[in-house]
């Protein structure tokens, strides 16, 4: 067959160019179909890849939850720490119990961030009393202090130290309290003191989208302890404050009954010297005239007087002597009292003091052959003293030394320089007295006499004060001898005592101080 | 006479003493008797109406806006109960205060608009440089709001600010203006005049997992995510049941991993809170989100947060050129105090060493955050954000 018919001839084209066409678009086809399962295989993998990586996240979530939620409560347990110390540090530095619930207040409402904080304690009558109350309505504290009253239940439990709280109370009794309290989140826990149950301590929010923690049970915890304490320190502070104002009352009382008397025997002894003085120069010059008349008559100028006459009349001048040197020494006791007489210190050397000293003596201690002896520390400086004075004292230690040591007895001076601190001064005796001087002059006038009852020893600086023994009572004297003596010691700010055994000798003491 | 600024914080107990304290402290801080604007924030532990007529008293004549925080920073503390007082004395800083009430009763973007023509009626023919403002919490869907204030005041137009904010209840927030307490409501201030602004504000939370599509939205509710209802995305990641998720007791969760929308050429996220959670699985955002967005769970941490502080502060610093700040102010997420904890105030303090130790700092905690973006072309618009810090300078 021959094909020469150019319609079949086109026909047969379009045939083949068909099946090449046909076979073409298969092979697009073909590759196409291999593209998209190539693609829909890279998004299944790509799908893969994110549902892994999703569970990547959901691990990261889970891990990040619970390292937010452990640096949470680190956070809270550190903040409330920061809390605990700075209430603590609060409390701690005052006694006053009104002051340390204002800073209570401030602590629990600023630091915990409690939006209520309510702490009652019971009064001196038992009853509770708010101290410290923030959000809660005075209708509130009103139902919060009538069911305290009423439930002895709760109230045992708390007072044995057990806590309520949002977290660990049983459901009935959380919400309860809940209600009463008007808080959603809460604690309220006991105050105790070593007596028992000191008060209550309650906390909460009305939100309950601040919730508790056990780090915040544990905090208020802490808290009450330390209110507790506090509360004790106070009440024990309060306690020795009123014994002391108690204490100081009676002291101020006493002190001005003292004082009183101290007035009272001040203007005694005032009008006592006053007396003395008065007296003393009244007497002075009629006794200068007596004394003038005696010795006129007894030189036989008038006229001569018989034997009898002129022994009387030297009795009178003796006694006359007598009585102006007894009124010369009360005059001074008195001037020295009053401060009257001022004494005229000038630098004097000790040595030179006892020379003159003995010069006068020598005669006595002669006639009754005591042995006498002087021992006086080369070292003792020169030091301000009224030198007539200080003789006046040596002369009337020593004249008592002689007057009371029997035939061929001993006495014995020692002067020696001395430290304050060195001293031994009796106990009735205060070196206070001796004010800021630090060296002095301790002198000892030693005898070997018939020495001085115990009984006499307090009284025997007082004036007109006279042991009564065998010398005294044959030898007359006025009795203030060593009374002048004293005087004139303290008028040089220093201090005179006496030591003695009956029978054995006495010993008189007396520190000068250097000035 | 140039610009003296005033700063007084106090918590005492007493309401009244309080903010008798913080409005005397602001006062001599000032040196100068006449305080010209005054800002102040407050915790809601503050019944206003017991210390504005103090403060108003001390600070006489002086323009007053304010809100209620959650905390309040200062230069030298994170505090979590108190009132600041901020008070501006300058005659080369204008101010033009505004508020608007009644917000969720109102079409937003006409609120927006008649908010910002208050405040240049009151703010007159001077430079405008920047307008601040604080916003109810109740107010969710604050896009609107935000266009109506953009299209009065300019699409860039550095727009800082912060919802008011009661430490997460959503219930006990305020606005003040002058003498007034205000709820629903926003008050703002213009700032202009012989003065310039740095803002820039940074969050510090990266995506986490796959990313997802948003099937069905209105407003700031999410319906469906990836053909599931929203709140899978969360019970996925927390492993928690639908009744506990339902209760609410997811929310302080969704706080720390909140959800982000890519922004941008994707360099930067969106944050969105999410606040609750409907029966039918449906989320409630703080903020709008929109339909066929891509979303992921976001995560953050104490580094990443710090680290953002400080890329904020850098940016602050840099767009000051050199010069000196004479104020600072912070507007930051409660959010991120929560994830930061007790370490909250190394954030202000590395801030504190970027912009000068010696400049006068104050800030709050809020809910939710209106600041200009960063993204890679430069153009700052404003945008609603959560879990933000935003750094105002003014010089």
């Amino acid at each position: 067959m021959k094909i020469d018919d150019p319609l079949l001839l086109s026909l047969v084209g379009l045939v083949f160019i068909f099946i090449f066409v046909s076979l073409r678009l298969l092979a697009v086809v073909k590759r196409r179909n291999q593209k998209i399962q190539e693609l829909q295989a890279l998004l299944q993998n790509l799908n893969a890849s994110f549902d892994h990586l999703d569970q990547q996240a959901k691990l990261i979530v889970k891990t990040d939850l619970e390292l937010t939620k452990t640096q949470e409560q680190l956070d809270r347990r550190l903040d409330g720490l920061d809390t605990l110390q700075k209430a603590s540090r609060l409390i701690s530095t005052t006694l006053d119990e009104k002051e340390m619930f204002r800073r209570l207040e401030e602590s629990l409402t600023v630091d915990t961030g409690f939006e209520k904080n309510l702490i009652l304690i019971y009064d001196k009558n038992h009853e509770l009393k708010n101290t410290v109350r923030r959000g809660f309505p005075d209708n509130n504290l009103a139902d919060i202090l009538s069911y305290f009253k009423k439930d002895l239940d709760l109230l045992t439990a708390l007072r044995q130290g057990q806590s309520f709280s949002s977290i660990n109370s049983p459901e009935t009794t959380k919400i309860f309290l809940q209600k009463l309290l008007k808080v959603q989140p809460f604690i309220l826990t006991p105050i105790l003191k070593q007596d028992g149950l000191a008060g209550i301590l309650c906390v909460g929010n009305e939100s309950p989208s601040n919730p508790l923690t056990e780090g915040d049970e544990e905090l208020v915890s802490i808290l009450s302890s330390q209110i507790g304490q506090a509360l004790e320190n106070s009440r024990l502070f309060e306690e020795i404050f009123h014994s002391r104002q108690e204490l100081e009352l009676k002291v101020q009382e006493r002190t001005k009954q003292l004082t009183a008397a101290l007035e009272k025997v001040q203007n005694v002894s005032k009008m006592k010297s006053e007396f003395i003085s008065a007296v003393s120069h009244e007497l002075r010059t009629p006794l200068t005239s007596v004394k003038g008349y005696a010795s006129l008559l007894m030189t036989g100028k008038l006229g001569k007087i018989p034997q009898e006459v002129k022994e009387r009349l030297e009795k009178i001048n003796y006694h006359s002597d007598n009585l102006v040197k007894m009124i010369n020494d009360l005059l001074d006791i008195a001037r020295i009292e009053s401060g009257r007489t001022e004494m005229a210190f000038d630098k004097c050397d000790i040595q030179n003091i006892i020379e003159t000293v003995s010069d006068l003596l020598t005669l006595q201690i002669k006639e009754k052959n005591i042995e006498w002896i002087s021992k006086i520390d080369d070292n003792i400086p020169k030091f301000l003293a009224d030198r007539n004075q200080i003789e006046r004292v040596f002369i009337n230690l020593a004249g008592n030394a002689i007057k009371f040591t029997p035939v061929k007895g001993k006495i014995t001076l020692t002067i020696g320089l001395k430290m304050k601190s060195e001293l031994s001064l009796p106990v009735t005796m205060s070196r206070s007295s001796l004010k800021d001087f630090e060296k002095m002059i301790l002198v000892e006038i030693i005898d070997t006499g018939i020495g001085i009852a115990d009984k006499d020893i307090p009284h025997l600086f007082d004036e007109f004060y006279r042991v009564d023994n065998e010398i005294n009572q044959v030898v007359k004297g006025t009795g203030l001898g060593l009374s002048l003596v004293r005087k004139i010691i303290e008028a040089h700010h220093g201090q005179i005592w006496v030591t003695s055994q009956v029978n054995k000798g006495s010993c008189f003491h007396f520190i000068l101080p250097i000035q | 006479m140039g610009t003296h600024i005033g700063i007084g914080f106090s918590q005492d107990l007493d309401a009244e003493i309080a903010a008798k304290k913080a409005a005397l402290q602001a006062k001599t801080q000032l040196s100068r008797n006449k305080a010209h604007f005054t800002l102040l924030l407050t915790t809601i532990h503050y019944d206003p109406q017991a210390i504005l007529p103090t403060i108003r008293e001390i600070l006489d004549e002086s323009q007053i806006i304010g809100c209620s925080t959650g905390g309040l920073i200062l230069s030298e503390k994170i505090q979590m109960r108190g009132i600041l007082l901020l008070s501006i004395s300058s005659d080369e800083i204008s101010v033009g205060t505004a508020y608007m009430s009644d917000l969720v009763e109102h079409h937003e973007t006409e609120t927006g608009i008649n908010f910002a023509k208050m405040s240049l009626n009151n703010f007159g023919n001077q430079r405008r440089d920047a307008f601040l403002f604080f916003v109810d919490n109740q107010l969710r869907t604050n896009t609107f709001f935000l266009r109506g204030l953009q299209q009065t005041l300019g699409n860039m137009f550095p727009l800082v600010g912060g919802t008011s904010c009661d430490d997460f209840r959503f219930t006990n927030n305020f606005q003040i203006y002058e003498k007034n307490i205000l709820k629903n409501s926003a008050v703002g201030v213009l700032l202009g005049g012989k003065m310039g602004v740095a803002v820039s504000s940074r969050h510090g939370w990266r995506p986490l997992g796959k990313p997802r599509f948003i099937d069905k939205a209105s407003g700031n509710i999410i319906h469906a995510i990836d053909g599931q209802p929203a709140a899978n995305l969360y019970r996925e990641y927390f492993d928690k049941s639908m009744d506990e998720i339902y209760t609410g007791k997811l929310s302080p969760l969704t706080i720390l991993y909140p959800l982000g929308i890519p922004i941008e050429d994707k360099k930067e996220y969106l944050l969105r809170n999410v606040i609750d959670i409907l029966p039918d699985g449906s989320i409630i955002c703080q903020g709008d989100v929109s339909e066929g967005a891509e979303v992921h769970i976001m995560i953050g941490n104490k580094e990443s947060c710090r680290q953002a502080a400080m890329e904020a502060a850098q940016e602050v610093h840099h767009t000051l050129l050199g010069k000196k700040a004479k104020l600072i102010i912070i507007i930051e997420s409660l959010a991120r105090l929560k994830l930061l904890g007790r370490m909250a105030y190394q954030e202000i303090a590395e801030i504190k060493k970027i912009l000068g130790p010696d400049v006068p700092l104050i800030g709050m905690y809020s809910h939710g955050e209106f600041c200009p973006v960063q993204s890679r072309n430069q153009f700052k618009k404003t945008y609603y954000q959560n879990g933000s810090i935003v750094i105002t300078a003014i010089r």
